[in-house]
């Protein structure tokens, strides 16, 4: 296997006001177009941990790599946690900022953006402003921006978070489809262990602030994987196992002491 | 933005020949107490050199007789005459009389105009009755309505003060008008939602959200009441610094006028320093407060 993404023993401090010791001794290797998925408790650096591998934030210690194959173009495009949208462009026009930074012909990113509209269920509303949008539709406009520029490495920030159960579900299964069908690299946080098992080949779990990584575990699932596997007994055995080894981190991060 | 977010990649060859993409610890991360240290020095000596390079190259010009120094006396000749208008208690005169005129008319003005402002941010029917007029009463020039206070209120500081009002005024009703007007509907609702009426929602609702507007309206404003001030003492009175410099070029003593330029250039910095530093006391939720590091 070929390594994509290699995280070597970085840790992050917040300076300020309040300092905050947000990421400790953090080694991850990531390899090409493996689907990993970061969980946690909240506030425990994940965001941190994949703003970084963006280079939106510098490490206090270590060093984030990210490999990439073209010899120009950045190789990640990330989905925001807060979305990030422009509330002054329209829905396609804020799809089609993601090719601002990057040369590619005009018919070409007219397909491109036709197409992610079309796949997120968005094309009704191209010309709509953000702020007459669910905010659902919002993260979706910001997760089409993120799959419309087609990175090496694709970075999600707990894309799903804002939309409802059976949104959430049947776009959970659509990027399990087009994953496999189109293997990338792919750095998704979330809240939910469902969710981290259907779509990852790895889980990693990490620890209350300041994060560290306490776990990494491969799902056994083969691929390609079909969304029924969420009613098979090893399935929920896998959740059980994990949900184990989180719940004390989030129960600490709940009380505080880990600061 | 943050200077942490303006982390840049660096960029080189990995072993296997691919593009490696790296970031790492800069000198911010390293050692953030020294980059801080840094930053706020070379802050204050570029803030300083600057203008003190200009006065050395305006002195050795004047010295040269590369510039006519009829019109343009070397600094040091300035300063010279400065000390002498501070020693005949000229110059202190003078401030005195404008810094009162200026911070009556200031203070008044923005007092009534973040008032007026309130008002017409939240009731429509002020709104509908008051805007249009208002806004065709802003473009009327301040100075050409100094003659008619003259004739009302005489001579003197009134008409001055309330000229200085009148232009605050403007400012100030604009600026909280649109903040409130531009409110985004989630704090409304919030506050709906918990009930929240009346003066409780003005307190911790409305007034801080249009706070941070309403300071970058009086920053705005001081500039404006430091020229008005000066222009309205060009043309009526017979003291203030405005008078000092009109009065100085007329009798052509240009090292005087300059004295007046610097003394009201200095006016107009200490003041909106006071309101930034007024603004960062009083918006410590701001991200430029918040994450200030400089
Ligand atoms: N820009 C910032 N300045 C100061 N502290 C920050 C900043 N961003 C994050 N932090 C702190 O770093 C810690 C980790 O934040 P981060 O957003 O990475 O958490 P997270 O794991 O993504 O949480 P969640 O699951 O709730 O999104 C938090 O305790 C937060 O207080
Ligand atoms: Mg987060």
């Amino acid at each position: 296997m070929v390594t994509k993404i290699q995280i070597s023993e970085v840790g992050k401090r917040y300076e300020g006001r309040n300092p905050v010791e947000a990421l400790s001794d953090v080694t991850l290797t990531v390899d090409d177009s493996e689907f990993v998925c970061l969980v946690g408790p909240s506030g425990c650096g994940k965001s941190t941990l994949l703003r970084m591998i963006m280079g939106l934030h510098r490490p206090s210690a270590g060093t984030v790599d990210v490999f990439a194959d073209d010899p120009v173009l950045p190789p990640t495009a990330m989905v925001f946690q807060d979305y990030s949208i422009f509330p002054w462009k329209t829905v396609e026009q804020n799809v089609r900022f993601g090719f601002e930074g990057r040369r590619l012909p005009r018919a070409e990113c007219d397909a491109r953006v036709d197409k992610w509209l079309e796949r997120l269920g968005l094309s009704q509303f191209r010309r709509a402003y953000p702020a007459a949008l669910s905010g659902g539709m919002r993260q979706r406009v910001s997760i089409a921006r993120a799959l419309a520029v087609e990175p090496e490495v694709l970075l999600m920030d707990e894309p799903f978070a804002a939309l409802d159960a059976q949104l959430r579900r049947v776009l959970q299964e659509e990027l399990l489809a087009l994953w496999q069908q189109d293997r990338r690299t792919v750095v998704f946080v979330t809240h939910s262990l469902e969710e981290a098992i259907l779509l990852g080949d790895r889980i990693v779990v990490m620890s209350a602030r300041p994060g560290r990584i306490i776990a990494d575990i491969r799902v056994p699932f083969d691929r390609p994987r079909s969304p029924q596997i969420r009613t098979a007994p090893e399935f929920a055995e896998l959740e059980g196992e994990i949900w184990a080894q989180l719940r004390d981190e989030v129960d600490r991060s709940l009380v505080g002491g880990a600061r | 933005m943050r200077a942490s977010q303006i982390s840049d990649r660096t960029t080189g060859t990995g072993d296997d020949g691919r593009r490696r993409w790296r970031v790492q610890p800069g000198q911010q991360e390293r050692n953030p107490r020294a980059f801080a240290r840094r930053r706020r020095l070379e802050r204050r000596l570029l803030g300083v050199l600057v203008p003190v390079v200009l006065l050395v190259a305006w002195e050795l010009c004047a010295n040269a007789g590369l510039i006519d120094t009829r019109f343009f006396p070397a600094p040091s000749q300035i300063g010279s005459t400065a000390v002498d208008m501070i020693g005949n208690g000229i110059l202190l005169t003078d401030l005195t009389v404008t810094v009162r005129v200026l911070l009556i008319g200031l203070v008044s003005g923005f007092v009534v105009g973040t008032v007026a402002g309130l008002l017409l941010g939240l009731s429509r029917i002020a709104r509908a009755a008051l805007e249009p007029l208002l806004s065709a009463l802003y473009t009327i020039p301040k100075l050409a309505v100094l003659p008619l206070l003259l004739l009302i209120f005489g001579v003197g500081e009134l008409p001055k003060v309330i000229l200085v009002g009148l232009g605050v005024f403007f400012i100030a009703w604009i600026s909280v008008l649109e903040a409130i007007l531009d409110l985004p509907g989630a704090y409304g609702e919030a506050a709906t939602a918990f009930d929240v009426r009346g003066w409780r929602r003005m307190r911790h609702v409305t007034l801080p959200a249009v706070l941070p507007q309403v300071l970058v309206g009086l920053r705005i404003s001081v500039g404006n009441a430091v020229l008005i001030v000066v222009g309205v003492e060009f043309v009526s009175g017979d003291e203030g610094i405005g008078y000092r410099i009109w009065n100085s070029w007329s009798i052509f003593a240009a090292d005087r006028m300059y004295v007046g330029i610097v003394v009201v250039a200095l006016l107009g910095y200490l003041l909106s320093l006071l309101v930034q530093l007024l603004s960062r006391v009083c918006v410590p939720w701001a991200p430029s407060t918040a994450a200030r590091r400089d």
